[in-house]
């Protein structure tokens, strides 16, 4: 765009809403805000609809405040919880239908490279475990054996949360929930392993207790998908409603999860590896400079 | 691969020279592609649509399309079609019978996601058991979901429809899919004279941004950023949302019919506008509708033919015209249901006079010969049947 | 108007299926009218195989199988006498004044099919094709040129030299260029060539054959007689 767009055109100013004003000149346009500043730059999102405690609408604000370049981002999900802050944030969002998330990006990000080669267009899935590991699973997969140039964030609640609280093929094995009366029958879903197999060039696992590695993750996955291919995130962000985690007990349900099996896992092939090396060493110059 | 050079649509599809080849409906419809500056095509087999879907990979590998891939499966396909187009791409696929089946959950919301661009479909069964031959009820299936609708008689039908499509397809006041349908095999797979416009042209490029709702490219004002989910709100919000979104694309929907007018000559196409018996048809049983006219007209019957091009949107006020004289109307068709003899019937004040047929299904030949039975009856005719049967 | 609807019933590895392009091709390169239905389904041979084509000095509009032919072509004698076709009996919906072709050496129509012919006012024309494509190229594979060499014969549709175009889009692909410019062919395609060449004049000679044939016995058509669909 991005940023000529987002810009109000002078004498413009005062009939803007007060709020996007606001995001232009105390938002993330244009710079790369500082993850643990939360609270003191103007969000992208800012109000949801979602449940009071929810940690994925944690994680989904950290997300914005971690785009590399949010005004050249487009955000696609899926029926589900996520969706619900997505639609609201101030970077366009993509809601199209069940679980073809991959599927649309796949053809989104081919039409933005015919048509703007030289410039940056980032990407983002962001889609629950519903969304991308059962009724998508085909299309997620295939995205990634086809080394769409695209980032893939699965917010995993374990459940159906946004239709009643369903068993999903991430819930895990033995759980009771809805339309698994008798408990979960079979294991959770390896995502991450599933998304190394299929081709992915970076792909981390992550319980979020961390602000800063959550937004370094998204970071890395975002340019790695810029220019390598296909780069996949499994993120845990509990129902506090359908597992009845008490509210304050959120954040502590996260670093018990990390303990067990979302412990932070980062893979990436070498080439990936020595660009952000390279990278981070150039950033260390320009700091230094 | 020839330089082509972008030359209006006008130009391209109502005056250019013409050059006549005998080809297949395949080859009709990968022709107009090559010509429609398409950017992306996204291909997934399934009989008999995939040698339209291999020829525009040629295309592509030629450098007429810009990019091209086989998907994962038909709603994997429509879905990143909705991708592409959205991320300002002008697209093409085609698929046939259970394909456009397994796709429709997409496509059926490509009208409300306002999505240009054309589809092609290869009729073929859809029902158990399994056959790969072209009945065409899956057209059944396309009419209420506010797509554009053309219906192509022959291979010429095709090309001409499929290039118009996208021209039309694009217009700021339609700004719909358009499905072009032919029969399987009898149009894909045989082959007719088409009379091709010079493959050095090409349509325009699309300009995503002569549009009612912007491309999602990052590339556009504010405006469209979204702060919020209107369709989430109270209920009577939602009610009004989705309503006057409906109203919206039904509108567009209508609105395309002067536009297929201008490319097209009509929504209809009427043989023996005084005819006292009328054949109404569309797509291949128009065909076997015009060879049953003229057996008509050579044994000295007044019989006329209307072929309906578009049945979306649908000729209610040109059928109207046309039939308010007519003593009976025939309507063959290549399907169980008689998706058409219904419409034709809800479109005229005098439904007596339709008669429900002749049909064939399970993708079998409609014969002239059953036509000119119904013609016979029409006029109180009584024929001996003189070929063994 | 001129109007041919044609079933031709044979059997698998007799080119049944590239008869029917042929007949297409040649119309075309005619000026004139030709649809085809196409074939599906794997052919295997010695299996029963048919094909439809129509022909016409004015377009044709009509598509799909011909149910109700005006013309018959029966390659293969077992057509009739072991009943290897998917149409039975091979006669089967042929219409009034109609006529059959048939590849046989020896008169295979019983007695009563020949009752029904009659009552339909149909003329048969019998020739044994193998025979002939087997004494002029040398191969039973031409039994499929003798049989359009009579048909055209009779009906008088195109020339020699649409037959012949035809033949060359069939075998040469339409584009070899023989006289490659400045590349020359390299011995296996210019072999290639000469074998598909040689191959091309045998066909032909087998389908002048015919085409006198029909003169001779008196088959040909006249100008006025209208085929009646």
């Amino acid at each position: 765009m991005g940023l000529e767009y987002v810009r109000i055109s002078p004498g413009f100013e005062k009939y803007m809403p007060r709020d996007y004003v606001d995001l232009v000149k105390y938002g993330p346009f244009g710079k790369q805000v500082d993850v643990m500043q939360m609270g003191q730059f103007k969000e992208l999102v800012e109000e949801h609809p979602m449940c009071a405690g929810c940690y994925m609408a944690y994680f989904i604000r950290v997300f914005y405040a971690a785009l590399p370049n949010p005004e050249d981002t487009i955000v696609l999900g899926t029926a589900g919880c996520a969706r619900l802050a997505l639609s609201q944030a101030a970077v366009p969002f993509i809601y199209g239908n069940y679980g073809d998330t991959n599927a649309v990006a796949s053809g989104l990000k081919r039409a933005l490279s015919i048509r703007f080669p030289d410039k940056v267009k980032d990407v983002v899935v962001i889609a629950g475990d519903g969304g991308l590991i059962d009724i998508g699973f085909g299309m997620t997969m295939h995205s990634w054996f086809r080394r769409e140039k695209f980032t893939t964030i699965m917010v995993d609640n374990e459940v159906y949360g946004n239709t009643g609280g369903q068993e999903s093929g991430m819930s895990p094995k033995g759980i009771q929930l809805k339309m698994a009366p008798l408990g979960k029958k079979f294991d959770k879903i390896n995502a991450v392993e599933l998304a190394k197999t299929a081709g992915c060039v970076y792909v981390a696992r992550i319980s979020p207790t961390n602000p800063k590695r959550i937004a370094k993750t998204i970071r890395r996955a975002i340019l790695a998908a810029r220019h390598f291919g296909p780069t996949f995130i499994h993120a845990y962000t509990s129902c506090n409603i359908e597992y009845s985690i008490p509210t304050r007990e959120v954040l502590a349900d996260a670093r018990k999860r990390e303990k067990q099996d979302f412990k932070f896992y980062e893979w990436m092939t070498d080439e990936v590896k020595e660009f952000f090396e390279e990278l981070e060493r150039k950033e260390k110059q320009e700091v230094k400079k | 691969m020839p330089e082509q050079r972008v030359v209006e649509p006008e130009y391209l599809i109502l005056e250019a020279p013409r050059e006549r080849k005998f080809i297949t409906g395949s080859q009709a419809f990968a022709e107009a592609v090559k010509r429609a500056n398409v950017d992306v095509a996204i291909a997934y087999p399934i009989t008999p649509q995939s040698e339209t879907m291999h020829l525009v990979g040629d295309l592509y590998a030629q450098g007429y399309v810009k990019d091209y891939y086989r998907a994962e499966e038909e709603y994997g396909a429509m879905s990143a079609i909705a991708g592409a187009v959205r991320g300002g791409a002008r697209a093409f696929t085609a698929t046939s019978g259970p394909g456009l089946l397994r796709g429709l959950e997409a496509i059926a919301s490509w009208p409300g996601h306002r999505i240009p661009a054309v589809l092609g479909i290869m009729t073929r069964v859809v029902n158990a058991p399994l056959s790969i031959q072209p009945d065409n009820v899956e057209i059944a299936y396309l009419l209420n979901a506010g797509l554009i609708v053309l219906h192509a008689e022959n291979q010429q039908d095709v090309f001409d429809f499929t290039l118009a499509g996208f021209v039309i397809s694009e217009k700021v006041d339609v700004y719909l899919p358009v499905v072009v349908a032919t029969e399987g095999f009898f149009v894909t797979h045989a082959k007719g004279y088409v009379d091709l416009p010079p493959e050095d042209m090409k349509l325009p490029p699309r300009d995503p941004y002569k549009a009612p709702v912007p491309p999602t490219d990052c590339e556009i004002p504010p405006a469209r950023i979204q702060r919020d989910a209107p369709v989430q709100k109270s209920n009577f919000m939602s009610y009004l949302i989705h309503a006057v979104w409906q109203q919206e694309v039904w509108s567009a929907n209508r609105r395309a019919a002067k536009w297929i007018k201008h490319y097209l000559g009509g929504l209809i196409e009427v043989v023996n506008p005084d005819a006292e018996v009328f054949i109404v048809a569309s797509g291949c049983a128009a065909a076997q509708g015009r060879e049953a006219q003229r057996y008509a007209t050579m044994e000295g019957l007044n019989v006329g033919l209307v072929k309906i091009k578009s049945l979306r949107p649908f000729p209610t006020n040109e059928l109207r015209e046309v039939l308010k004289n007519a003593k009976a109307v025939i309507v063959p068709e290549h399907n169980i249901v008689g998706w058409l003899a219904k419409e034709v019937k809800a479109a005229i004040p005098n439904s007596g006079i339709v008669v429900d047929g002749p049909r064939v299904y399970g993708g079998m030949t409609l014969p002239v010969e059953l036509i000119m039975d119904e013609i016979y009856k029409a006029f109180g005719i009584k024929k001996e049947k003189k070929t063994v049967v | 108007m001129k109007r041919y609807n044609i079933r031709i019933a044979g059997v698998g590895g007799q080119g049944v299926v590239t008869s029917a392009h042929i007949l297409g091709n040649a119309m075309a390169a005619a000026g004139k009218y030709a649809s085809l239905v196409p074939f599906f389904g794997s052919e295997k041979r010695m299996a029963p195989v048919e094909a439809y084509v129509r022909v016409s000095d004015q377009p044709i509009y009509e598509v799909g199988e011909v149910v109700y032919p005006n013309v018959i072509m029966i390659y293969h004698p077992q057509v009739i006498t072991h009943g290897k076709s998917y149409t039975m009996p091979f006669y089967y919906g042929l219409k009034e004044n109609g006529m059959v072709i048939i590849n046989s050496d020896v008169d295979i129509i019983p007695d009563e099919d020949k009752k029904v012919l009659e009552d339909l006012n149909a003329r048969i024309y019998m020739i044994p094709a193998t025979q002939i494509a087997r004494d002029i190229a040398g191969t039973e594979l031409a039994t499929n040129m003798a049989m359009i060499g009579l048909f055209f014969g009779i009906t008088r549709l195109v020339n020699l030299e649409h037959i012949e175009k035809a033949l060359i889009e069939r075998f040469l692909g339409g584009t070899f260029v023989a006289s490659g410019g400045t590349t020359a062919l390299d011995s296996a395609i210019e072999k290639k060539f000469k074998k598909k060449q040689e191959l091309l004049a045998k066909n032909m000679e087998v389908i002048k054959y015919t085409i006198k044939l029909a003169e001779e016995n008196g088959w040909v058509e006249t100008e006025t007689e209208e085929v009646k669909t």
